[in-house]
């Protein structure tokens, strides 16, 4: 049996184990021409010490391979970041204890992020998650458009 | 290899204790990240009585990204293809890290129940299940019969 896991995370056709080592007849059949990777995954694998960007939804690129405008938008979307509020746990909120992105529950003095849809993570949790989508993993909410809302307001 | 996120560590802790009714998913004992899963056909759709095997597979960046999964047993259903890959937004734009591969499951099972042929992967099949949804519908049966019916041990 391969182990093909390794290096496993190019297409998801491939990655995934035992296509070839189970075929009895209510599998399906290895496909009669090779087909090439799904596009979101056709990008050669990224070197690992460089910063990995997400200028849009499924496309990472390394820090030395962003285009311009995929650099600005890029620091517009952490600037956006940087004006959603903060705090640290303190274990009054009795709601919120766990993060859904991590499933570790909150612990005493840990960086939170405040979602305006009032949603809360760990700050590195959800900054990962908004780098990719500008989204509230919860409740699906835009955060930018809360956040736009927000301004005018005050 | 480093060693796995907690969250999958706690995900299958919780799939093992509170199965979805109707779904197994089991970790590959060679790798955490890999998932042998059966899902059985739910009632009242062509894929009844059937037991279809899928592949689950967390990537690296998981739950930054989705799961990868795919149909194993072959399926007539116009948003999964002849390799088994499935047409589902959660699995693509939709996907948020507040879901978990008990959801996606359930997503899967969901579409067994809800075939849309206005949103194909195999057009043969959508074009099939448009313009005679009932023949579509019996051919579906009959691969459920022929494909999904055979012994499932799982090793
Ligand atoms: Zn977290
Ligand atoms: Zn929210």
């Amino acid at each position: 049996m391969g182990n093909c896991f390794k290096s496993s995370s190019n297409d998801d056709i491939s990655l995934l184990r035992g296509n070839d080592t189970e075929s009895n007849e209510s599998t399906i059949e290895p496909p009669p021409f090779v087909e090439p990777p799904p596009p979101y995954r056709a990008q050669p694998e990224p070197q690992r010490r460089m910063p990995i960007y997400h200028p849009s939804p499924g496309v990472s690129r390394p820090a030395n391979q962003l285009s311009e405008d995929e650099q600005i938008k890029i620091a517009q979307r952490l600037g956006l970041i940087n004006h959603l509020p903060t705090g640290k746990y303190d274990g009054t909120n009795k709601k919120a204890k766990e993060c859904v992105i991590c499933m570790n529950e909150f612990l005493i003095g840990e960086p939170l992020r405040y979602l305006p849809c009032m949603h809360i993570y760990h700050k590195e949790c959800i900054d990962d998650w908004l780098m990719r989508s500008f989204t509230c993993p919860s409740c699906m909410e835009p955060v930018d458009a809360a956040l736009l809302t927000t301004y005018q307001t005050n | 290899m480093s060693g796995l996120p907690r969250r999958i560590i706690k995900e299958t802790q919780r799939l093992m204790a509170e199965p979805v009714s109707g779904i197994t998913a089991v970790p590959d004992e060679h790798n955490s990240r890999y998932f042998h899963v059966v899902v059985a056909g739910p009632s009242q759709s062509p894929y009844e009585g059937g037991l279809f095997k899928l592949e689950l597979f967390l990537p690296e960046e998981y739950p930054m990204s989705a799961p990868k999964v795919r149909f194993m047993t072959k399926i007539y259903h116009p948003n999964i293809d002849k390799l088994g890959r499935i047409c589902l937004d959660i699995l693509k734009d939709k996907w948020s890290p507040a879901l978990q591969i008990r959801t996606v499951l359930l997503s899967i099972q969901a579409l067994l129940s809800a075939p849309n042929p206005d949103d194909p992967l195999d057009n043969n099949v959508a074009d099939h299940w448009k313009s005679n949804e009932k023949s579509a519908i019996d051919q579906a049966r009959q691969w459920t019969q022929t494909y999904a019916k055979s012994n499932m041990n799982n090793h």
